[in-house]
């Protein structure tokens, strides 16, 4: 009989050292098809550009005292158009400087997104994997609850939490995570359920290693491209959905958010004031259009069965 | 499993998904402060204001409360609209009548735009046409539709004056008799053709922009499934058949391609659904989506959760529909799953 080396995890990192090349050169692959799909790459440019925008506001125009996230006022200028020296996109009936409102409005979007995305992302994830992973009574009652909540429309769910917790911007935010949770939780479930069903599963298995480190190390870290996907979907889908909050009245008045700017600039558009409404709107849209093209991009080069663009 | 075993057990868990709804709805009321505070004064006894909590039954444990809140929803009761000063269950009908207009007519819209323009891409594919509906679906998903209605509302209202704004001229509906709350509908049963042009006119822009996201969906897999359909063998042989272009795509490719079509098609209508609160406002549509975002603003609960609870149960109802369609038109699709 051969002498068979010791079926444990002493002969790992040679075993992680090549695993770790493998994932790299994945990751070298996966870049260079996103890179070769001109529609990801317009949507990774235009996700930089308001990245910098957001990180480098307050170099881009001088933030507001006390607050920066307030409008500034110049009651001098109110109502001014597009093109006034000082005022390139114009100002509003407060004379707020839509440039001002644009660019701290992608700060705020990212802050929103980051947060928002980031926590749903944590939070679906552990119960997700854990339903998964454990299954029997954990995940039946689990995936009841997150049948219920999928149950109500995303934006009227969001719509009436944010409505019962009173108008500000960090309720949005709070009732968007409430949310949207429960997908990532779902996703999480199914990949964790597919991967624990796999060979290499039940090779972990055979060799003695303990439940704790078949998780941890083996079905986690191979579970996260469905969600991965899906989240940067949603950077784009929460900028979107909490503007729409904004807009209806959830928001706070006179803050740089795009959908309050929205909002608020509607009153100009029968005097002919479309300025005021109409460069924080496409700001929105290039926010969601960008992360769209780029969560698709990924999904392609992920996933090829669901290639939608031949 | 069999399809009427799929059918079955998907309606049996429809009641328990709809009373779990109904839970969240009922613990956001009492998340959102006192449901009774629009029936208290500032010069109410706390004898009175204690009357008027035994006889909302405050005094109870929370399950008792949601079971007389619930039981109260079953008998049509859905409290006092504050906004309209009337109860839910008597404005609803009337405002539900404007929106179901409105979202009927952006989904006509949407399915007769998305089906021409993805079987115009798809049978072009890769040529201008084809790239321009792919700007169209791409930009169909991020647009925010309360920007859309602005813009056209800048360019066809403020500026060019073309299109009107509200759901009618009123001198001109108050002469219509009202049947089914439908104003064209309505218009065209009193045989007023004045009527049915002014109302069909204020319907024509926020139906276009209700209806643009669910045009990009629909086109887009219309798109996508005519491509794939056009790669398979029988559509070869039809062409070696001799049979002309034009017929192979509509005869043969198009109605196989329609399939999976289908069922976006149902489930956009959610999607309409969810549009409808920020496109009334704009286009100042008196449907229960603009009432809606008035109780938001003035806390009132009854009328916000009566949406909540009525377009989860259209939302839970249409997907299920849309399943049983899917499941019916493509035998391959593991049920229950």
């Amino acid at each position: 009989m051969v002498d068979l080396p010791s079926p444990s995890r002493a002969a790992a990192p040679v075993v992680r050292d090549s695993a770790f090349r493998v994932r790299m050169r994945r990751v070298r692959d996966l870049t260079a098809q996103i890179l070769s799909n001109p529609a990801t790459v317009i949507g990774s440019v235009i996700i930089l550009a308001m990245f910098a925008m957001a990180i480098f506001a307050p170099w881009l125009t001088a933030p507001n005292t006390p607050d920066p996230y307030q409008m500034p006022r110049d009651w001098a200028a109110t109502r001014m158009p597009p093109g006034t020296p000082g005022y390139l996109l114009g100002t509003t009936n407060e004379g707020g400087d839509v440039l001002y409102g644009v660019i701290w409005g992608a700060r705020m979007s990212l802050q929103l997104s980051l947060v928002v995305v980031g926590s749903v992302l944590v939070i679906g994830c552990i119960i997700g994997s854990l339903a998964g992973f454990i299954g029997g009574k954990l995940d039946e009652i689990l995936m009841r609850i997150v049948d219920v909540f999928l149950s109500i429309p995303e934006l009227i769910f969001a719509l009436a939490i944010a409505a019962v917790l009173g108008p500000s911007f960090g309720n949005i935010m709070f009732a968007l995570a409430m949310v949207m949770w429960v997908k990532y939780a779902r996703i999480m479930r199914a990949r964790v359920i597919q991967i624990k069903n796999s060979e290499y599963i039940d090779a972990a298995r055979i060799i003695g290693d303990s439940k704790l480190n078949i998780y941890l190390r083996d079905i986690l870290p191979n579970s996260f491209t469905p969600v991965m996907v899906q989240a940067t979907l949603d950077m784009g889908n929460v900028v979107l959905i909490a503007a729409t909050l904004s807009f209806i009245g959830l928001g706070e008045a006179g803050i740089a958010e795009w959908g309050v700017l929205v909002s608020e600039g509607q009153a100009g558009i029968a005097s002919g004031r479309w300025w005021a409404s109409t460069f924080p709107g496409l700001m929105i849209f290039l926010w969601g259009l960008a992360f769209n093209l780029v969560g698709d991009g990924l999904r392609d080069a992920l996933d090829p069965r669901t290639e939608s663009s031949r | 499993m069999q399809l009427r075993d799929y059918v079955i057990r998907r309606l049996l868990v429809l009641p328990f998904l709809i009373i779990g709804v109904s839970m969240i709805v009922f613990a956001l009321t009492r998340v959102g402060g006192s449901p009774i505070g629009i029936y208290l004064s500032h010069e109410m006894t706390p004898a009175q204001v204690a009357e008027i909590e035994a006889r909302f039954h405050l005094d109870k444990s929370l399950p008792v409360q949601y079971f007389y809140w619930a039981r109260g929803v079953l008998q049509g009761d859905f409290g006092w609209s504050g906004v309209s000063v009337a109860p839910v269950a008597e404005v609803f009908p009337k405002k539900l009548a404007a929106t179901l207009e409105l979202s009927v007519a952006s989904g006509i819209v949407a399915v007769v735009m998305g089906l021409w323009l993805g079987t115009y891409a798809g049978a072009r594919r890769n040529r201008p046409a084809d790239h321009i509906t792919r700007v169209v679906a791409v930009t169909g998903a991020s647009m925010p539709n309360f920007w859309l209605a602005i813009l056209l509302l800048i360019i066809f209202w403020a500026q060019l004056g073309w299109m009107p704004i509200g759901r009618s001229t009123p001198e001109i509906i108050a002469l219509v008799p009202t049947r089914t709350g439908l104003y064209t509908i309505d218009a065209l049963l009193a045989g007023n053709l004045v009527a049915f042009g002014d109302a069909l006119w204020h319907l024509i822009l926020p139906a276009i922009t209700l209806g643009y996201g669910a045009t990009a969906i629909i086109a887009r897999m219309m798109r996508s499934a005519l491509v794939e359909e056009l790669q398979l063998d029988y559509v070869d042989a039809a062409r070696a058949k001799g049979l002309p272009e034009r017929l192979v795509l509509k005869k043969h490719a198009r109605r196989n391609a329609l399939i999976p079509t289908v069922t976006v098609i149902g489930l956009t209508f959610g999607f309409l659904l969810q549009g409808t609160v920020s496109v009334e406002i704009i286009f100042r549509w008196p449907g229960i989506g603009k009432w809606m975002a008035d109780s938001v603003l003035r806390g009132d609960q009854a009328t916000l959760m009566t949406y909540v609870l009525f377009t989860s149960i259209v939302f839970l109802v249409l997907n299920l529909i849309v399943d049983v369609i899917y499941a019916n038109l493509d035998r391959r699709v593991e049920l229950g799953k």
